[in-house]
């Protein structure tokens, strides 16, 4: 008797530990997007009635169906080309070059520093008069200022800057956490370096550079202060989202819970899809 | 073939060269925007098609404090990443030990749980969390907006703390107790002191996660909670570069600071596990 009351009072304590985190969660996170799914129903400006008008009005107007081409292109291009990135960078990072501590400092600072003085950065420096269009200018073709801000290429770029450090930290782990026998083996047996990387390196990585990926992904796809700032005519999801609140006076209110309910939505299926691939992978 | 072997020898002895163009290009992307910021911020009549400012002022700075109030920003912003970071690192602390040293049925569904604000983009809770403050008053409080922050802060807070708890050796535990320690001594003089860079790091993290936060910010902030990173957006609508970029100088700072502190400390792939808010 004494000893499952015990127990009882061990689980008691446990859940009482828990307690803060839950009323954060659901305080914070979870009621607020009942009331977000709520609002999204409600016809707009009025405090009661239940219609299906938002949803309809966003996902059948070609400007909507547009804005979520765009967050996923945008979304998909980034993890694209970190992956691109990223790669080779490891490879060299992990050969312990000189000054690879730098680098590596390097590649944590767009993870460090607030987003919008990234974006203000390169906004700058991309510029009609920034550095890059000073040295692009010092070619002998280039006669006008190349124009790369408020570009959908300039603004998939200032994507992979700020967010390529979740798929380069992670393949460098990966790599690291690699046996460099099998490699040397490989070389004994005769592979060239190519050979080497193309069937000993890349398939012993590819599970961990795609699980960072996913991070790579995740946050491209919810990024915010980037192509607010960034985007000029291009507008994601968020950044929409944010607009309809933001320039209509009175708020837009169910319009944008509407777009929030659909965006979360395509992110929990992107990131379910992209999960179940990935466990398709390391299965086989 | 032969004749291209013959071509690719030399590019293959040059690799070092390759690789250093390589990294250097990535310092450069990488430098340069915060290399043009700093000399925008200190430069004067930079026009034209020229590489750097012919004359250096300190009157962007001058101007960014008497004109955008950067004194009181910076205090808000600190006040609401204290209130963030205390809330958070005490729920961290107390979740963090249910489940790095209690059993509990399905811990990693209830981790994913958890986890789950860190997954979905806060605007899509910001509007709800908005709203609720609405009703509550809680917009443009201190209180409110760090409250905001903690949905983010919380989830990472307990990440790590649940790993650090996880980390204690039980043996040391027994032998405290064996040598004759009570709850509470073995608490201050065995746990604490090696729990302690877990809860300094879990502190660390929830700050910078606070003080770059701008989503849930720009939500609920009001006139007098404007934070550093609010403050740089609404300058950059005004569309005054040179001040801009004197406020975001001084908004950099202390990143910079933090990166350093973390580099020598924590191993920079750990930071992987808490994703920055957008």
């Amino acid at each position: 008797m004494l000893q499952t009351w015990r127990k009882y009072e061990h689980n008691a304590t446990t859940w009482l530990l828990l307690l803060p985190a839950f009323a954060s969660f659901f305080g914070l996170f979870a009621y607020p997007i009942l009331v977000t799914l709520i609002q999204s129903f409600r016809p707009e400006g009025q405090a009661d009635g239940f219609t299906f008008e938002n949803y309809i009005n966003f996902l059948s107007d070609p400007r909507g169906r547009d804005v979520i081409v765009l967050t996923f292109v945008l979304a998909i291009g980034t993890t694209f080309f970190s992956l691109l990135f990223s790669i080779p960078l490891a490879l060299i990072l992990r050969d312990k070059v000189r000054g690879h501590r730098f680098f590596r400092l390097l590649a944590l600072i767009p993870l460090m520093v607030p987003g919008l003085i990234g974006a203000l950065g390169l906004l700058l420096f991309f510029g009609s008069r920034g550095w890059f269009n000073l040295a692009a200018q010092a070619l002998p073709f280039v006669t006008e200022p190349l124009t790369i801000n408020y570009t959908l290429q300039g603004l998939m770029l200032f994507y992979v800057w700020l967010y390529f450090p979740y798929t380069a930290l992670t393949t460098l782990s990966a790599l690291e956490g690699l046996d460099r026998a099998v490699e040397e083996a490989g070389a004994v047996a005769g592979a060239n370096p190519r050979q080497v990387l193309r069937y000993l390196i890349i398939p012993q990585i590819i599970p961990g550079v795609l699980a960072g990926s996913v991070l790579t992904f995740m946050t491209a796809f919810g990024a915010f202060s980037i192509p607010l700032i960034t985007g000029g005519d291009y507008r994601p999801l968020s950044v929409q989202i944010y607009k309809e609140i933001s320039s209509f006076i009175p708020a837009h209110w169910s319009a944008a819970s509407a777009m929030a309910i659909v965006m979360g939505i395509l992110q929990v299926a992107a990131l379910t899809l992209y999960m179940r691939l990935l466990r398709q992978r390391q299965v086989r | 073939m032969r004749i291209l072997k013959l071509y690719l020898h030399p590019l293959w002895n040059a690799r070092l060269l390759l690789i250093y163009s390589f990294l250097s290009g990535f310092a450069i992307l990488i430098l340069a925007p915060f290399l043009m910021i700093s000399l925008r911020s200190v430069g004067k009549g930079w026009f034209g098609k020229l590489w750097f400012p012919p004359e250096f002022t300190l009157q962007w700075f001058q101007t960014a404090i008497d004109i955008g109030n950067i004194p009181q920003v910076l205090g808000n912003t600190a006040l609401i990443a204290a209130i963030a970071v205390a809330i958070s690192t005490t729920i961290g602390i107390l979740s963090g030990w249910a489940f790095g040293r209690r059993r509990l049925p399905g811990k990693e569904v209830l981790m994913a749980i958890i986890l789950l604000p860190r997954m979905i983009p806060p605007i899509t809770y910001a509007l709800g969390v908005a709203k609720i403050f609405y009703g509550l008053d809680l917009v443009n409080t201190y209180l409110g907006v760090g409250l905001a922050h903690v949905s983010l802060c919380a989830p990472y807070a307990i990440l790590v703390l649940s790993s650090t708890f996880e980390g204690l050796d039980e043996r040391v535990l027994e032998a405290s107790a064996v040598c004759g320690a009570n709850t509470l001594k073995s608490f201050f003089y065995v746990i604490l002191p090696m729990v302690l860079p877990g809860i300094l790091a879990s502190m660390i993290f929830t700050f910078t996660t606070s003080y770059n936060e701008f989503t849930l910010t720009l939500m609920t902030y009001g006139p007098d909670t404007v934070t550093m990173a609010v403050r740089t957006y609404l300058a950059i609508g005004e569309g005054y570069v040179e001040i801009t970029s004197a406020m975001s100088v001084i908004l950099v700072v202390p990143s910079l600071v933090i990166l350093a502190m973390i580099q020598s400390g924590i191993q920079p792939e750990k930071l992987v596990g808490g994703f920055k808010g957008v």
